[in-house]
């Protein structure tokens, strides 16, 4: 079952020698079950420190993240991550990154296969199944990496800029193959992204960061049925929208 | 018509495959011609018993591998033997300790902070120093296999370490996200990604590993070997011996490092790791 979590006067602080850097200053969020959150926001606001924070990667200064009554300190099965720059293991075949979490968990071989050959199957990588990730395109990398946090089948999945290191052509065939997977799964989804459009284009919510510290300057719901026209007049006005908030925000910061 | 032909086909195209590859060999073969030509020279000028000629060191090296020398009747074989399998140990042991060793001090900082001194203290010993210690601990048998050891270990050692810290932290976060323990990371993780740095200390120690084995035995060893058999050889003032078992340790310094290099280059390739 799908969880909701509850982010709790969230604070961050980075510490150096001689600076402190407040990356996020007492941040409060309920994240939906089930429910596509994006997080957009100028860049270095501390998106990304965020959703380590909920991924247990990083500790939390003040402040407290939790689904339930299950405090998040520690990263854990129960949330999946993608990494911006895919993170696959290279010596790994395709097969063997994507059971990486079942081999972890001692899921018996036979069960391993089966459910690696059901997520090779679903990210159109079958063919793929034995060849190691250096022979992949930028595209089919991130769909192992999604297949990867997919097959422990946790409640919450975590993508930092899944999109962010491919090219625009493969970026918006990644998005609609997303929304595709979407229908077939339940999970909680929290999607950072630089993108607007791609905000848009996925979101059921959308959490307009300030410049940093990060606090949360607007949540935007965003109603409308997938598949989503990029060219219907209400994408682009709300698209217009968000692009302009997040420019005054980068103005207004700067003087 | 005809001469240009001619002409055309013997210019040197160096976007052709085969005219490269002949070129390089016809310099490889002419450096071999002339390094043999300067060592007749030198030979001649020389004039003395201890730079015999290529021609007499030639002679020399056949009827060793086929026959044996006089004074021991061991065939060049015999040392070869001794000598390899000594290497062998030496590097096996070099890989038992280095490398796990090498794993924990790249994992832990503290650790490393504390071993650190110890190892640049002891680093730059050469390492047939301390031949005269470890056959007076460990006899004659054991005791060239210790120095090949440490000639192996501090390069084996050091390059684990560098292989650990060198991991990429997003394949750490990631295995983290899937639930890996601490355990799990060091040898799901870390141990695989720190294989091709170990391969490339594996490289380098065993060229110096080839020259331990060489000077222990010169020092002292028993029961053959390379390094003892060119140093009895020349105590005799058998010469083309001399040469000949030089010549003998120069072509097995040349395999043994090539080989790595292709066992280096299989793995790395083989891990998608390049």
């Amino acid at each position: 079952m799908s969880e909701e979590i509850s982010i709790k006067g969230l604070s961050k602080v980075f510490k150096s020698d001689d600076s402190e850097t407040v990356a996020i200053k007492d941040f409060n969020l309920e994240i939906r079950e089930g429910e596509l959150i994006a997080i957009v926001g100028p860049s270095g606001c501390g998106k990304t420190t965020l959703l380590r924070c909920i991924a247990g990667l990083e500790e939390t200064t003040t402040g407290t993240i939790s689904s339930g009554d299950k405090l998040f300190t520690e990263p854990g099965p129960d949330r999946g991550m993608v990494f911006q720059d895919f993170a696959l293991f290279p010596w790994r075949t395709v097969r063997k990154n994507i059971e990486f979490g079942l081999e972890i968990a001692k899921v018996p071989k036979e069960d391993r296969k089966a459910q690696s050959d059901k997520y090779l199957e679903m990210m159109g990588l079958s063919a793929f199944a034995d060849h190691r990730v250096h022979e992949l395109s930028g595209g089919m990398k991130q769909r192992v990496s999604i297949a990867r946090a997919l097959i422990t089948n946790p409640d919450i999945i975590l993508m930092d800029e899944p999109f962010g290191a491919l090219d625009a052509q493969t970026r918006n065939i990644m998005q609609r193959e997303l929304v595709k997977l979407l229908e077939q799964t339940d999970q909680t989804i929290v999607f950072i992204t630089h993108s607007v459009d791609e905000a848009v284009y996925l979101a059921d919510r959308i959490v307009i960061l300030t410049k940093r510290p990060a606090e949360i300057k607007e949540i935007i719901e965003i109603p409308w049925p997938r598949p989503r026209d990029r060219a219907s007049p209400e994408f682009t006005a709300l698209r217009k929208r968000i692009l302009t908030e997040l420019e005054k925000e980068n103005t207004l910061n700067n003087n | 018509m005809e001469t240009t032909d001619i002409k055309a086909k013997l210019t040197y195209d160096k976007n052709n495959k085969r005219h490269r590859r002949i070129r390089s060999t016809i310099i490889f073969i002419l450096s071999l011609v002339i390094f043999v030509l300067i060592w007749w020279d030198i030979s001649l000028l020389a004039h003395t018993a201890a730079v015999p000629s290529p021609q007499r060191t030639f002679e020399a090296l056949v009827d060793l591998f086929t026959q044996g020398d006089l004074v021991t009747g061991y065939t060049m074989w015999h040392h070869m033997s001794i000598s390899l399998v000594r290497f062998l140990e030496g590097l096996a042991l070099a890989l038992i300790v280095a490398v796990p060793v090498g794993l924990l001090l790249g994992y832990s900082k503290t650790l490393r902070e504390f071993v650190n001194p110890m190892v640049e203290i002891l680093r730059p010993i050469a390492p047939i120093a301390w031949a005269p210690i470890f056959l007076f601990v460990v006899g004659y048998t054991w005791g060239p296999v210790l120095v090949v050891f440490v000639g192996i270990f501090f390069p084996l050692l050091t390059n684990t370490i560098f292989g650990v810290q060198k991991i990429d932290n997003n394949l750490i976060d990631a295995s983290r996200t899937l639930g890996a323990s601490k355990y799990q990371v060091f040898y799901k993780v870390m141990a695989p990604c720190a294989v091709p740095y170990v391969m490339n200390g594996l490289r380098i120690g065993s060229g110096i590993g080839w020259m331990c084995i060489v000077a222990s035995e010169l020092y002292a060893a028993s029961g053959g070997g390379i390094g003892y058999f060119v140093g009895l050889q020349a105590s005799l003032f058998q010469w083309p011996n001399v040469y000949a078992g030089i010549i003998v340790i120069a072509a097995l310094g040349i395999i043994t490092t090539s080989l790595f290099d292709f066992v280096y280059k299989i793995i790395v390739k083989g891990m998608g790791m390049e």
